[in-house]
């Protein structure tokens, strides 16, 4: 590591942080500190440290546990959202922002990550981020608009799906009578961005979401649950401020370099002519794609599903994140028929499965209005749909009687019945009351075998890449700060090969994807990476997969005008890597924590994967040593002072 | 052994149906030994040509023998081939991405094909 340079005030950065206390209704800012931007770089490196420093008053009594951690859905887990130093840099793939929480689905360290606009127009208003502390006794959003942040009623909105939510105060921006918004600033009446809650998340639901301009949407963990207990409905934010990069005629060659990059990359091209969908084929001929809750592995429907039927029946039009030339969103309409609606957001490939292939739903129109469904009212749609598979595999076993519920449960395959189940999960109704719990607290409601038939880890549902096609993505699931999880690190991509980094020793052979000897290293080694590259510094794991670790170290120090190293960016994702699994371990994570449910781990018969299963022993043994992990999961003291978590280690007691 | 393969593929209407569809004409350049063949998906049936390297292709794939070889028994990561550039794809992507559902049945013919040829001691179990 090089001698470090002396930047007092970073480029790239916002320069504040906005603090919203909805109890009081108070609102402060506080500046960046140079010294704390180096240090956690940005996103969840800066919302894991404000996190831990609003549950202080958890620690205050003699046994530094007095008063307890707070209820997820209660009115004291605090909330963060921020942004990363490259959020709204006019470059490719760098749109992203990150929320924080703990997790009403899983009762541990939650987190989203999520594109679209919202980040870059919160920075242009002012503000890195957002921590918002407190409940509001009546519904509210907060307002923001160039650097001055004010709480408003919310009551005309409550109830509204989010699309409503958000045409509402785009609405009430540009007439300000409505809504008891203020006189606009002159000139330019460009909306601003909103994020919001649907219905899903007034409702409590424990995988409800948090989305920006319809698609892009903050999925994973529940944060939409924690807004529905805070009574807060959304955020709007405007802004028209301009960050300039610290050397902006380096970052203008970079980007000249990358446009190259960019086009010549094959990888890219297929996000471009397909979106996230192109995974379907891909995935196929790997063995990585879930079909009827991950129990099969050959479907003679997979095809109705993939992206020529996509192209045929859902008229694509491409859509992007703030400033990115990838443009992998897919905008999709159906204009006639029983699951039509009108032009939106389409499925990305985790909802093709979680919709589709995992409940044997092979109508690609009925998985797009499950999707617009979901969008509309706030759910995460592969919580949802793993839930709905989970409680499809009990109800065969005779576990679950939905009659119970006075309800009835969907078949394999029933695309209606899949659209009217994500609606009665929103609205909390029926058997939906059950499975707005997410699938591992039904299971423990259920009771029996129903835990069996899971597919969490540590209550969050897997994503849908197979760990039996790929082993470490066994690993990178079992020991996943938040859950299950496919974006920890950027193992997945470098394992299933869109992802090469030669500069990173562990990362640079070619990999077999069946085989689990090497992986712990390959995943410690990602997650320090990707921690570094997408949860701190804003760049998204697709669009950026392109990109080498040495453009992605010297974009981010082109911006901010530090002069980081490889070295040091990934000690900074290891730090923060273990802020969250910290997290996680000060309200409950241990060690029996760390393992896959059985329906993941069981070979299939038939297949690209037939008879493989990871070595889940190997793999985490491996890994506690290279993580320097005790025995009951807990970081050892000096793997926590080595990256300076002092406070940590102590909160921890090891 | 490819060219063999490939004519065997071209003589089974379900997988050559959708070839068909594709228009498309891909050359294969291998290396290791060298070899180059054409697969004509322009005309009425799929036309296997040994040795063409005149034809103008829309899609040129470029790959040594052996991660040839390795891919019609479905034992190559794609993703990683083709980011490695162990695999080189020159061509309209959509179009050769939509060639993965078209050649997925070929990955269990490729085995029977080496069994009934003589060629088992290739076969990768």
């Amino acid at each position: 590591m090089g001698a470090r340079s002396a930047v007092t005030h970073p480029g790239g950065y916002a320069g504040a942080f906005l603090f919203v206390d909805l109890s009081r209704g108070e609102i402060r800012s506080e500046p960046l500190d140079a010294g704390f931007a180096r240090r956690y770089l940005g996103g969840l490196g800066f919302g894991t440290r404000f996190f831990l420093e609003q549950l202080a008053p958890a620690f205050d009594g003699p046994d530094r546990r007095r008063n307890g951690f707070p209820d997820p859905v209660g009115p004291d887990n605090p909330f963060v959202l921020m942004a990363g130093p490259l959020t709204g840099a006019p470059m490719h793939a760098v749109a992203r922002w990150t929320v924080g929480a703990r997790s009403p689905l899983t009762g541990l360290w939650g987190e989203a990550n999520v594109g679209g606009f919202f980040g870059a127009e919160l920075k242009a208003a002012g503000y890195d981020g957002l921590v918002i502390t407190g409940a509001s006794s009546r519904p509210v959003y907060l307002h923001i608009e160039d650097g001055r942040g004010e709480l408003r009623d919310a009551a005309a909105l409550w109830g509204l799906d989010t699309y409503a939510t958000e045409q509402a105060l785009v609405t009430a921006a540009q007439t300000p009578a409505e809504l008891g918004g203020h006189q606009p600033a002159r000139g330019s009446r460009r909306p601003g961005q909103v994020l919001s809650i649907g219905p899903a998340g007034e409702n409590l639901v424990r995988f409800a979401c948090l989305v920006n301009h319809q698609g892009h949407v903050a999925g994973r963990t529940g944060m939409g649950a924690v807004w529905g207990a805070k009574r807060l409905k959304a955020i709007y934010v405007r802004g028209s401020r301009r960050l300039a990069p610290a050397h902006p005629d380096r970052l203008a060659v970079l980007r000249a370099e990358l446009e190259e990059v960019y086009r010549e990359s094959i990888v890219i091209e297929a996000l471009r002519a397909f979106g996230t969908p192109t995974q379907w084929d891909i995935g196929a001929v790997m063995g990585d794609v879930p079909m009827r809750n991950w129990s099969q592995a050959v479907w003679d429907r997979f095809d109705d599903l993939g992206p020529l039927t996509y192209e045929r029946k859902l008229a694509p039009r491409a859509r992007t994140c703030f400033a990115c030339g990838v443009r992998c969103k897919r905008e999709v309409e159906i204009s006639s028929g029983p699951f039509a609606f009108p032009r939106g957001p389409g499925p990305e490939y985790e909802t093709l499965v979680s919709l589709g292939s995992l409940c044997l739903n092979s109508d690609i129109e009925a998985v797009a209005r499950a999707n617009d469904a979901c969008n509309r009212l706030g759910l995460d749609t592969i919580s949802c749909g793993a839930t709905l598979a989970w409680a499809m595999t009990c109800r065969d076993a005779g576990i679950l009687d939905p009659s119970d519920y006075g309800d009835t449960c969907p078949d394999w395959g029933d695309g209606a019945g899949t659209v009217e189940m994500v609606e009665r999960i929103a609205r909390r109704e029926g058997l939906g009351a059950l499975l707005g719990e997410g699938s591992a607290l039904a299971a423990a409601r259920v009771g029996g075998a129903a835990a069996d038939c899971l597919t969490t880890v540590k209550g969050l549902e897997a994503p849908f890449h197979d760990a039996r096609a790929f082993h470490g993505m066994g690993l990178a699931y079992a020991v996943s700060p938040r859950g299950a999880c496919h974006m920890s690190g950027v193992g997945y991509w470098v394992e299933s090969g869109g992802m090469y980094l030669p500069e990173i020793e562990a990362l640079a052979e070619p990999v077999d994807g069946m085989t689990s000897a090497g992986k712990a290293a390959l995943h410690a080694a990602s997650q320090d990476y990707g921690t570094f590259f997408s949860s701190c510094a804003g760049f998204c794991n697709l669009g950026g997969m392109v990109l080498s670790a040495t453009q992605a170290v010297a974009m981010v120090n082109h911006v901010t005008g530090f002069d980081y190293d490889l070295d040091e960016v990934t000690e900074v994702g290891r730090r923060v890597w273990y802020m969250k699994r910290g997290l996680s371990h000060l309200f409950g994570a241990r060690a029996a924590d760390d393992q896959l449910p059985p329906l993941l781990v069981t070979a299939l018969e038939e297949g690209p994967t037939a008879g493989s299963t990871p070595d889940m022993s190997l793999m985490l043994r491996e890994f506690y040593a290279l993580r320097r992990l005790r025995p009951d999961g807990l970081p050892s003291q000096d793997a926590l002072l080595e990256v300076g978590l002092d406070d940590l280690a102590e909160l921890l007691g090891v | 052994m490819l060219s063999g393969f490939f004519r065997l593929v071209a003589s089974r209407p379900e997988i050559a149906r959708p070839l068909l569809d594709s228009r498309l004409i891909i050359r294969f350049t291998y290396s290791d030994p060298d070899v180059v063949i054409v697969v004509d998906c322009s005309g009425d049936s799929l036309d296997v040509r040994p040795g063409d390297t005149t034809t103008k292709a829309v899609v040129d794939m470029k790959m040594k023998a052996e991660i040839a070889h390795r891919f019609w028994f479905g034992k190559v990561n794609l993703m990683q081939a083709l980011t490695r550039r162990q695999m080189i794809a020159k061509g309209p992507v959509p179009k050769i991405l939509q060639l993965l559902p078209a050649i997925k049945p070929t990955y269990a013919l490729y085995p029977e094909y080496l069994r009934d040829n003589g060629f088992e001691k290739y076969i990768i179990y």
